[in-house]
């Protein structure tokens, strides 16, 4: 598994810079009504119903340049941000900071998107083809091996509402893939299969990074992670904590998990510094590129290069 | 190639012992981490999530082309589904409206309100109307009913309401089948003539009004979203001021209401419509300029303000 991560032609697939995400959501927080706001407000607020809005910082400063042929492991606890980074790098979401680039367009598969739920899931495999720009003699030819991905028997032609959040993980799995993404986003979809899915699907994933695509996995289960990554990115509250090879950055995060559950704080802190101090933070500098010459001789540098140099 | 990485020390001083003193000392005093610079050039990777140009953007919607028309058939026939006589449905609901509105203005109240053949100008008002209610109300909740494949696939947002737009179209087709039929049918007959094929021209403005209209309000909602409540009440006010039940001529001595109303772009569509299919004339060149006029111009406006707003749906 470590080969990937000393591979020195490896192609940058997806580089994060610097994002920052924010959200302003109402909240039902009793001291954050008494906080800050006048009579005027508070009593506008009691009469429309409506709750005080707080400021959630969902991510803060996270940057990292992903190559081909990793999987990198998203760990962290509920709510740390993970599923929100994925979004941001699927472009479904935009930062209000710091931005994202890819060699193509990432293909997210999220939990709850239930594409159409009155159509059966044989009518869902072809709209989410048609819908990742399949023309539909594409979309007809991938069905068949959506299908059988997907393993979900004559299932396959009833309405997506009647099935299970297994069922829909699987197929919404089967549907992503079908495109042949370079990057695949992954947010606890995979969680909810049985074993024999499962392995159908880490075969689908490793044919993917075989073809210099690169797997994004969000999983609460360190030990998938382990397994399956040859990278892993541990969050905690939006801040990036570690970003090194899967097995020790999962292995720190399970110590540090297992402390917090022991309700060890002083044990957990004391991890989480650690690996903190020991981070590489990453910057991540985008050189916007000239137009493209026809012919670019070895030797000449672009002078994007060079100015940076001088920075140093 | 275009991504590399060098250890950057930062702000060393340059009389030091090691590197990796100087880095330790750095974290001690700075609680500052090791940084790595990482290069990435644009030439290869793309910003993702990045609103196109207008041109790319037309572009990329073409090649959505079959996504769209998929959905919006599969959306006409999921609303009739569990129903025992399903697609039928399409075409029966229409009729009986038709003859509910016959019942009750062309039977019960008996208010013709001089109009000739009352009825063929209250069918064509009411079902006409109903396609633009349709296409603006569904087009402004669009992105909020379409988030699940904003959140599950990348595509041009504009594909929403554009696609409830397509579906307004598959229902208007049996509707206009049973206006056809209760024209025909119902008392009042009336002579076809050559300007009954202009009304597929006032079909075609009136669709690129409540397409216009549909990106439009799909985008203000997204800002306000309280805009939800007031559209239906705004479409009824509309539904009034088009003269749909009534004869403009009702207001002859107040030209002031009598202009904004031939102002008002659905009025304009009811009466070309009803000037091809009852009353055997060809609309004014006016209201040709003047709905030409609405149309383009709803166009244009709302997909360039929809196009603008690309980068914000996905937070809807």
């Amino acid at each position: 598994m470590g080969e990937h991560d000393v591979d020195p032609f490896a192609q940058a697939t997806v580089a994060v810079q610097n994002v920052h995400v924010r959200y302003r959501v109402p909240s039902t927080d009793a001291a954050e009504r008494r906080r800050g706001a006048n009579f005027v407000k508070r009593a506008a607020r009691t009469v429309l119903g409506n709750d005080p809005k707080v400021l959630v910082r969902a991510l803060s400063g996270i940057s990292f340049v992903a190559k081909s042929g990793e999987q990198i492991g998203l760990v962290g606890q509920n709510g740390s941000g993970k599923s929100t980074l994925l979004r941001i790098i699927a472009g479904l979401e935009n930062p209000a900071k710091g931005r994202v680039l890819a060699e193509s367009t990432p293909v997210l598969i999220g939990v709850n998107a239930a594409l159409v739920p009155d159509l059966s899931g044989e009518q869902n495999i072809r709209l989410g083809c048609l819908a990742m720009g399949l023309t539909p003699d594409q979309a007809d030819a991938a069905v068949p091996e959506v299908k059988q991905l997907a393993g979900l028997g004559k299932s396959i032609y009833l309405p997506m509402k009647t099935y299970s959040s297994g069922m829909g993980a699987r197929l919404r799995f089967a549907i992503a893939t079908a495109a042949n993404p370079h990057i695949l986003l992954i947010d606890e979809a995979l969680a909810t299969g049985d074993a024999a899915f499962r392995e159908r699907s880490e075969a689908r994933m490793q044919g993917l990074r075989d073809g210099a695509g690169t797997v994004f996995l969000v999983s609460h289960a360190a030990q998938t992670i382990e397994e399956t990554c040859t990278r892993a990115i541990w969050l905690n509250h939006g801040r990036l904590v570690l970003d090194g090879p899967a097995q020790d950055v999962a292995l720190r995060y399970r110590k540090w998990a297992w402390a917090v559950a022991k309700d060890k704080p002083d044990e957990a802190r004391t991890i989480i510094e650690k690996a903190f101090a020991e981070r590489e933070q990453t910057h991540v500098q985008v050189e916007e590129s000239q137009a493209p010459r026809q012919y670019n001789a070895r030797h000449v540098r672009p002078s994007g290069v060079r100015s940076t140099d001088r920075k140093k | 190639m275009h991504a590399m990485s060098a250890p950057v020390p930062p702000l060393q001083p340059t009389s030091s012992p090691t590197p990796a003193d100087v880095s330790d000392l750095y974290a001690e005093v700075f609680k500052k981490q090791p940084a790595s610079l990482e290069i990435v050039s644009t030439g290869r990777l793309k910003q993702v999530g990045a609103r196109p140009p207008i041109r790319d953007y037309i572009r990329q919607l073409w090649g959505r082309r079959y996504f769209l028309w998929a959905e919006a058939r599969a959306k006409v026939t999921s609303g009739t589904r569990e129903t025992l006589l399903g697609q039928a449905w399409l075409v029966i609901n229409p009729i009986l409206n038709g003859l509910a509105y016959y019942l009750i203005f062309g039977l019960i109240l008996d208010t013709r309100d001089g109009i000739p053949n009352f009825l063929g100008y209250l069918i064509i008002g009411v079902f006409l109307f109903q396609f633009t209610t349709q296409c603006v109300s569904s087009g402004a909740k669009s992105i909020q009913s379409g988030r699940n494949l904003i959140r599950a696939f990348t595509f041009p947002r504009a594909s929403l309401p554009i696609s409830v737009v397509l579906r307004s179209i598959l229902n208007l087709v049996p509707t206009i089948g049973a206006m056809f039929l209760l024209i025909v049918l119902l008392p009042d007959h009336e002579t076809w003539t050559m300007a009954a094929l202009l009304f597929p021209v006032v079909l075609v403005l009136q669709v690129f009004l409540a397409t216009g209209l549909a990106l439009l309000f799909a985008r203000l909602t997204t800002i306000v979203p309280d805009l939800t409540q007031l559209i239906s009440v705004a479409m009824r006010i509309w539904l009034y001021a088009s003269a749909v039940f009534f004869s403009i001529d009702r207001f002859a001595e107040y030209p002031s209401i009598v202009g904004l109303m031939e102002a008002n772009p659905m009025y304009m569509v009811l009466d070309a419509a009803r000037d091809c299919l009852l009353y055997a004339t060809v609309p004014d060149a006016s209201t040709w300029i003047g709905l030409s006029t609405w149309s383009v111009g709803a166009l244009l406006v709302g997909f360039l303000f929809f196009w603008q707003g690309e980068e914000s749906y996905g937070r809807a």
